[in-house]
């Protein structure tokens, strides 16, 4: 379970910059597990000493002195109380820090791979990995690396001190404590780590269907699924309890044998020391005290049982994110970029693609300068949405280029190809939260007028009046209580507020009555007359505003009769 | 039914808590005995120490007393390993109970009722909310009860050898609940705004995700991320209010015990000295005394589950409070063909909303098909709902005849429904059938896909039927997942079906494909569709037109 994960996800860059933090997280661990050896430690000894005192007779009793090492015990008592406190207030900090990062990583890390993402992973599933694994990730140093250090440094130094007082007793002690450290760890690890990895896989999978149920529920319903989709959730839920249950009696076993080789620690460790105490090597005070040490040497190796169960769910949350890192980037953002020309040409030279091993596009060659107004039509999955995913740069084409202005598409960022190309994309997304959070998350800086400017042109001005907020109405999630048409006007609204110098429009009049569709196609050609458009349709609404109409045959243009206007 | 449910909606934790009184009860009677252990495993290690050290025994004659330590120990581990357990079991059992009846009743509510609702908001809360009770169930409850059980045991113990430490214990003991709830009550709005904020980072992560390409579009990937690393400091922020607060408490739970352990040590100490104390006693109490507050550490170490649980379950019982829009469906008395649907003054709305559908009366027959159409936001979807049975009616009625005469709900009849962007589960294209039919044939699938149009493009996948669908129907095109559906819808084999834009996204071949297999459905069931395209009027025996909520046009095309 400790082979290296395949990919390129470390954890290692996320603490170094916690470095200085978790270190003194581990030094405060240290020292409270330290007075608390040293508490039990010397109140055992002061017992047996006050006693042995007490049977030695009036020169004994006035010889023990019982203030210092009561003020000892008072010492060690405060500051483990004062290093747990700090120990765990700064090592969650720095847990909840690392957390965070990997969360904002993990966006970054999805970001450019949203292509992929949309065809090979589940919303749901990548959510759980967003917070669960991040958090899971973050807890390596808390979980993990506190307690193996503390355990570490504590039992060097307990096994240190009772050898010093005898050398049988401290071997006795180091080959328990070796025992408990690092053999029932590694036991608990081998009985659970399957059974684990089992879990987290129906863990996953439970939660992306919870997820997919929740939103395809009107279409289950509709067809008569809802008890069927229940019933599998139920089998789901059965299975993951079953292998949980399996997991947790595994584990409490293995927790419960610690307490049984405590005893018999104590037992081994009290029996040398009363063959050194026969030779006089060891005063009557010093027996107690040493079994007292090795209760409490045993408490800090108490947590590496949990310690190695938090490992193994360490090692497969970084696995699933190495995975999601492994995702190819469909088209990767150029190391140095250079300027967007200005007035410059959008055009396709002989581009080929292939998606999924089939032919999409095969040649297709194709020029638009800006204010030219070009259409394209075609069957329905002739490639005429991947035709406008090339111009967007979402893919790449497999040969031939995309250029603007001589230059290809891959010399610019996303970022900067945004402000120059807009599309209206057959399924737009709306974010939650009002219509103005969706029209600002176009254009940040429009103002009021702007906005209603921009609903005007797509005639939905009226409508988001007659909504009870007005512009501050919920669009529900991905737009659910906004009609179709309503959520495509909208989507084109955020376009036109962003003014490109190229707009791809997918099926525009799409779900529109048709004289509403050809009101909006003049309105939006009026309101950005310097704009090149590419609109891809199937309706005929838009084809009278066009310059030039191409027909997508085969993954070929074709001009169209008299599409020259 | 929705009464029954009502009834079994858990309210309160302590209510959830009852579902595994039994096993909750073995663990805590558990946990008594493995304290009897504990005290019994302290006497004899006391026994042995003292032997050893002041009575000079030798090692070997102390054998029978480590024997006995050692079955105690073990017998203490077994009634605390399977306490433990049962304490697991119970958790486990409260939580995917609670997370299966949640999901029935989500159900119950329906898309409609939910609409309002975030559904990454939903699943964090299934997910990590309900997992959240776990611990609550598991820890708390049972540590609880040990709380009561195993310093009573002890003090009881301590009672016999020695006046003064019971004195000491039974006085800081009982301070330190006191105080721990004194602490927990203001602790309780921290963690409340720790899962707001957990919820909150939730839903936007998953609305983020889902919108990837359009912040792309829009070139605001890094605004995404600066509110991403926004919220994620938030919640670091109150979470680490809570944590500081239960990091205090603890440390004052320690400082109060460690204060106690002290003062029993130091008195035995001095009365050692004088040697008005036998110090096997002495190093019993001292034994023991630790283990006294270990049961109270450890609750108020769960207390913090207790805390987490509550803020994670008020969520999760407004969700059993929503009402429930759909109708439940009920199995028809009788077998005989659909004749007609009726609606009858019909009024529907959303929540507090104004009525979107006003006294609307139709009729629609069988061997009939009915295209309604009318501007955008007309209320032709909210219509649909309405027959689909996933919101209710504010006023009128909507029924269903049959050819022998009885009058039914529309509930009990077999519906097919074909959205305007249908929802495709992630499998493959024979699995997105098979879900409104689970046992349907190769044959039969092939024949739905056939009249739907879809054959052609099927057979030019490489795995045809067994084809991959990825999120939102990749690879498949607007228009081929919307005949998918068609084809889904018409595997039910409805009496009733409807269509929402059943041609919109498809070139005009395609369409009057689809056109002429929506004309072929109708025959024999009632067929309604919703379209403001005209490509289906030609076909239709009835054309209504929808405006704001009432009819403007009825005409019937022959």
């Amino acid at each position: 379970m400790t082979q290296p994960s395949p990919s390129a996800f470390s954890i290692r860059p996320f603490l170094r910059q916690a470095r200085g933090v978790l270190f003194a997280g581990c030094v405060l661990s240290c020292l409270a597990s330290l007075a608390s050896f040293g508490l039990l430690f010397l109140s055992g000894w002061l017992l047996a000493g006050a006693a042995a005192a007490g049977i030695g007779g009036i020169v004994a009793q006035n010889m023990f002195n019982i203030t210092l090492p009561a003020a000892g015990v008072r010492f060690f008592a405060t500051v483990r109380i004062v290093a747990r406190y700090g120990e765990r207030l700064i090592t969650h900090d720095a847990a909840l820090r690392v957390t965070g990062k990997l969360r904002v990583w993990s966006f970054k890390t999805l970001a450019p791979r949203s292509e992929s993402l949309a065809t090979q992973a589940r919303s749901g599933d990548v959510l759980s990995r967003f917070v669960h694994d991040t958090e899971q990730l973050g807890q390596f140093p808390l979980d993990v690396g506190l307690p193996v250090g503390t355990a570490f440094v504590g039992a060097l130094v307990a096994v240190g001190v009772t050898s010093a007082f005898n050398p049988a007793s401290g071997l006795a002690l180091a080959l328990g404590m070796s025992i408990g450290g690092l053999a029932l760890p590694w036991l608990i690890g081998v009985l659970t780590d399957p059974l684990s990895q089992q879990q987290r896989d129906h863990t996953a999978r439970l939660h992306a269907d919870m997820l997919e149920t929740l939103q395809g529920m009107a279409d289950i319903m509709a067809n008569g699924a809802a008890q069927r989709c229940i019933d599998r959730l139920h089998q789901r839920q059965t299975t993951l309890n079953r292998l949980i249950m399996g997991q947790a009696w595994r584990a409490h076993i293995v927790r419960q044998l610690l307490p049984i080789l405590t005893m018999l620690c104590v037992l081994s460790v009290l029996f040398c020391a009363s063959k050194a105490l026969q030779a006089g090597h060891l005063t009557t005070a010093q027996l107690p005290m040493l079994a007292m040490g090795v209760l409490a040497a045993f408490e800090m190796v108490a947590p590496l049982m949990d310690a190695r169960l938090a490992y193994e769910r360490f090692v497969q949350a970084a696995q699933r994110a190495g995975a999601l890192c492994d995702l190819p980037i469909a088209t990767p953002e150029p190391s140095t970029p250079v300027a967007l020309p200005q007035h410059a040409p959008l055009a396709l030279r002989h581009v080929q693609l292939s998606l999924d091993g089939h032919r999409v596009l095969n040649d297709v060659t194709f020029s638009l300068a800006p204010g030219e107004r070009c259409a394209i039509t075609g069957p329905s999955g002739a490639g005429k949405s991947t035709l406008a995913r090339l111009i967007m740069r979402l893919i790449d084409p497999d040969h031939g280029s995309v250029t603007l202005g001589d230059k290809p598409l891959n010399h610019f960022t996303t970022e900067q190809l945004s402000h120059e190309i807009g599309m209206l994309s057959q399924t737009p997304h709306l974010f939650q939260g009002s219509v103005r959070r969706n029209l600002l998350m176009a254009d940040p800086q429009a103002t009021e007028a702007q906005m209603i400017a921009a609903l005007h042109i797509v005639d939905l001005h009226e409508e988001v009046n007659a909504m009870p907020q007005g512009l501050d109405t919920l669009c529900g999630e991905h737009g659910t209580r906004l009609s179709g048409g309503q959520m495509r006007r909208l989507a084109l609204a955020q376009i036109i507020l962003r003014r490109p110098s190229f707009l791809v429009l997918d099926e525009p009049t799409e779900s529109l009555p048709p004289s509403m569709g050809t009101r909006m196609i003049d309105n939006v050609l009026a309101a950005l007359p310097q704009a090149g458009v590419l609109c891809i349709t199937h309706r005929p609404e838009p084809l009278p505003f066009m310059n030039r109409v191409f027909r997508l045959h085969n993954g070929c243009l074709i001009a169209e009769e008299g599409g020259e206007r | 039914m929705t009464a029954r449910l009502h009834a079994r909606a858990p309210q309160t934790l302590s209510r959830l808590t009852r579902l595994a009184a039994v096993p909750l009860a073995g663990s805590v009677i558990l946990g008594g005995g493995g304290a009897v252990f504990l005290i019994a495993q302290m006497g004899i290690l006391a026994q042995i120490i003292t032997d050893l050290a002041f009575r000079h025994h030798h090692a070997l004659n102390e054998l029978l007393y480590a024997g006995l330590l050692i079955g105690c120990v073990v017998l203490r581990a077994l009634c605390q390993g399977s306490g433990d357990m049962l304490g697991d079991y119970a958790g486990q059992t409260v939580t995917s109970s609670l997370r299966m009846e949640a999901m029935e009743h989500l159900f119950r509510v329906g898309p409609v009722g939910l609409a309002g609702q975030d559904s990454g908001r939903i699943a964090t809360l299934l997910s990590e909310g309900i997992e959240a009770l776990h611990s609550y169930i598991s820890r708390y409850m049972t540590r609880a009860a040990a709380m009561l059980v195993t310093p009573l045991l002890i003090l009881a113990m301590v009672a016999k050898l020695d006046g003064w430490s019971l004195l000491i214990l039974a006085i800081t003991g009982p301070l330190i609940p006191l105080f721990m709830a004194l602490v927990g009550y203001s602790a309780q709005s921290l963690m409340d705004r720790k899962w707001t904020e957990l919820l909150l980072l939730g839903a936007s992560f998953l609305d983020t995700l889902q919108g990837l390409t359009t912040l792309r579009l829009f070139g605001r990937t890094r605004d995404g991320l600066t509110i991403l690393a926004h919220q994620t400091r938030a919640h670091r922020r109150s979470t680490m209010a809570v944590m500081r607060v239960a990091f205090l408490t603890s440390a004052v739970l320690e400082f109060f015990s460690s204060l106690s352990i002290a003062l029993v040590a130091v008195l035995f100490g001095a009365r050692l000295l004088n040697g008005t104390v036998a110090f096997q006693e002495a190093f019993f109490v001292l034994l023991l005394a630790p283990e006294f507050f270990m049961p109270l550490r450890s609750f108020s170490a769960s207390y913090h589950d207790r805390q987490n649980a509550q803020s994670a379950f008020t969520p999760i019982a407004e969700l059993f409070t929503l009402p429930p829009l759909c109708q439940a469906d009920c199995p028809s008395s009788t077998s005989a063909p659909l004749q007609s649907v009726q609606l009858d003054k019909l009024c529907a709305g959303y929540g507090d909303e104004p009525d979107v559908l006003h006294s609307l009366s139709a009729h629609f027959n069988r061997n009939q098909l009915t295209v309604i159409t009318g501007p955008s936001g007309s209320g032709k979807t909210t219509l649909l709902r309405v027959l689909l049975g996933m919101m209710p009616l504010r006023s009128g009625q909507a029924n269903a005849q049959r050819a022998d005469g009885t009058h039914c709900p529309l509930e009990s009849l077999t519906i097919g429904w074909v959205p305007q962007s249908p929802f495709l589960l992630a499998g493959t294209i024979a699995d997105n059938l098979r879900l409104a039919a689970p046992h349907a044939t190769e044959d039969a699938l092939q024949d739905v896909v056939q009249q739907a149009g879809m054959s052609d493009i099927i057979a030019t996948l490489p795995e045809g039927l067994q084809t991959s669908l990825g999120e939102r129907g990749a690879p498949l095109s607007a228009g081929q997942i919307r005949r998918l559906a068609l084809a889904r819808a018409l595997l039910r084999a409805p009496q009733l079906l409807l269509f929402d834009e059943p041609t919109a996204d498809l070139d005009a071949a395609n369409a009057a494909h689809v056109a002429d297999a929506i004309a072929q459905a109708s025959s024999g069931r009632v067929c309604i569709v919703i379209a403001h395209r005209s490509d289906l009027t030609r076909y239709a025996q009835q054309t209504l037109t929808l405006s704001n909520g009432s009819w403007t046009q009825t005409g019937a095309v022959s």
